[in-house]
């Protein structure tokens, strides 16, 4: 199941992620943090903090080294 | 694929009916013509992304006045990326810096990225009497919902894209890395082809907010070294401290050497700007 959650991270990645070129404060990117979280905790609890993750990723705040736990 | 797009379709629906939405308002009520209606549509989008801008461009401001330090640490840990990018982190922390780039802002674009090109497909697909008035624009663009490369001035559109594209990169690729500047000039170029394909309105939206882009940049940069003297005053003030714990780690012994050169002068406030122009532009290069 946690497949189809990666599919959409790279069909994200090969469309909009490359025609609005940006980069993300975080290490790991936001990106590979939501593959990362839905690899580890499945396709809800995944999709849940992969949410919360691009929230954080504003302007206002730090970024930083920021793995999933 | 239908099953695909039965899928995609189904969350994305709402999207369009809401850029659709926008874009009837604009025509019927507020009188534009269906293409100027996009181009209404993007700047009253690019207009609440403002906030979010401004802080982006401040930090990007802030991320190249640290150019050298940073530079330096990229060739410390040269064969690690992983490292580099850590200890870039860590750099960041440590000077108060906020990394420019970030997700949110441009994902807010998304959604109406999506709806405006359901839309314009539908366009193409309804019954005209469904959308009254004029398709084209500026008279070198017949029907913004047909597919751009079908009338030579979509070839026009598309070099302006281009162009804007690049002009946009320049001023909010949010990384000093070289390379990834490179690719994000580049990239415009390949996906040239990709557009093509989409509708003349869509690629309208793209250089309409490239241009918003270009502009902001344009202006805030004018704007911003005349507020006091953000790297001097910053030095002083009560963000200090937290930069002052960090000088243990290391890193932070670089910026010492920096805060000399502005002292030999005592009112630093009036040269000030000046001196913020002059090491940002030594950052770009």
């Amino acid at each position: 199941m946690y497949r189809l959650g990666v599919g959409l991270v790279w069909l994200y990645r090969v469309t909009f992620g490359a025609l609005f070129p940006t980069t993300c404060k975080y290490e790991p990117s936001c990106s590979q943090y939501a593959i990362d979280a839905v690899r580890k905790k499945g396709l809800v609890r995944g999709s849940l903090l992969a949410g919360w993750r691009l929230l954080r990723c504003n302007p206002w705040s730090h970024g930083g080294f920021d793995p999933v736990r | 694929m239908s099953v695909l797009s039965f899928i995609l379709a189904s969350p994305l629906t709402p999207l369009e009916h809401l850029a659709r939405h926008v874009l009837n308002w604009l025509h019927f009520t507020v009188g534009l013509p269906w293409a100027w209606s996009i181009v209404a549509l993007t700047v009253i989008v690019r207009m609440l992304l403002v906030p979010l801008t401004v802080k982006q461009i401040h930090s990007m401001q802030s991320l190249q006045r640290h150019a050298p330090q940073m530079k330096e640490i990229q060739k410390k840990y040269k064969q690690d990326k992983q490292k580099q990018n850590e200890e870039l982190m860590k750099f960041y922390r440590e000077n108060q810096i906020n990394p420019a780039a970030s997700c949110l802002p441009m994902l807010v674009q998304l959604p109406v990225f999506i709806g405006l090109y359901y839309s314009l497909k539908n366009f193409a697909k309804e019954p005209a009497a469904l959308h009254p008035g004029n398709l084209s624009f500026l008279h070198f663009i017949p029907s913004i919902a047909d597919h751009t490369t079908s009338h030579w001035g979509g070839f026009v559109l598309l070099v302006i894209y281009v162009g804007s594209q690049m002009a946009s990169t320049l001023f909010m690729a949010a990384t000093v890395d070289k390379l990834q500047r490179t690719l994000f000039m580049v990239m415009p170029l390949v996906f040239v082809f990709v557009i093509a394909r989409f509708p003349a309105g869509l690629v309208l939206y793209w250089v309409t907010t490239n241009l918003w882009t270009v502009g902001q940049g344009l202006i805030t940069r004018r704007l911003v070294p005349k507020t006091p003297a953000p790297s001097l005053f910053d030095k002083k003030s009560s963000r200090t401290p937290p930069k002052d714990e960090g000088d243990g780690g290391g890193n932070g012994a670089k910026p010492a050497p920096e805060s000399p050169q502005p002292q030999p002068q005592p009112q630093a406030a009036s040269t000030a700007p000046r001196k913020v122009r002059r090491k940002k532009k030594a950052g770009r290069r």
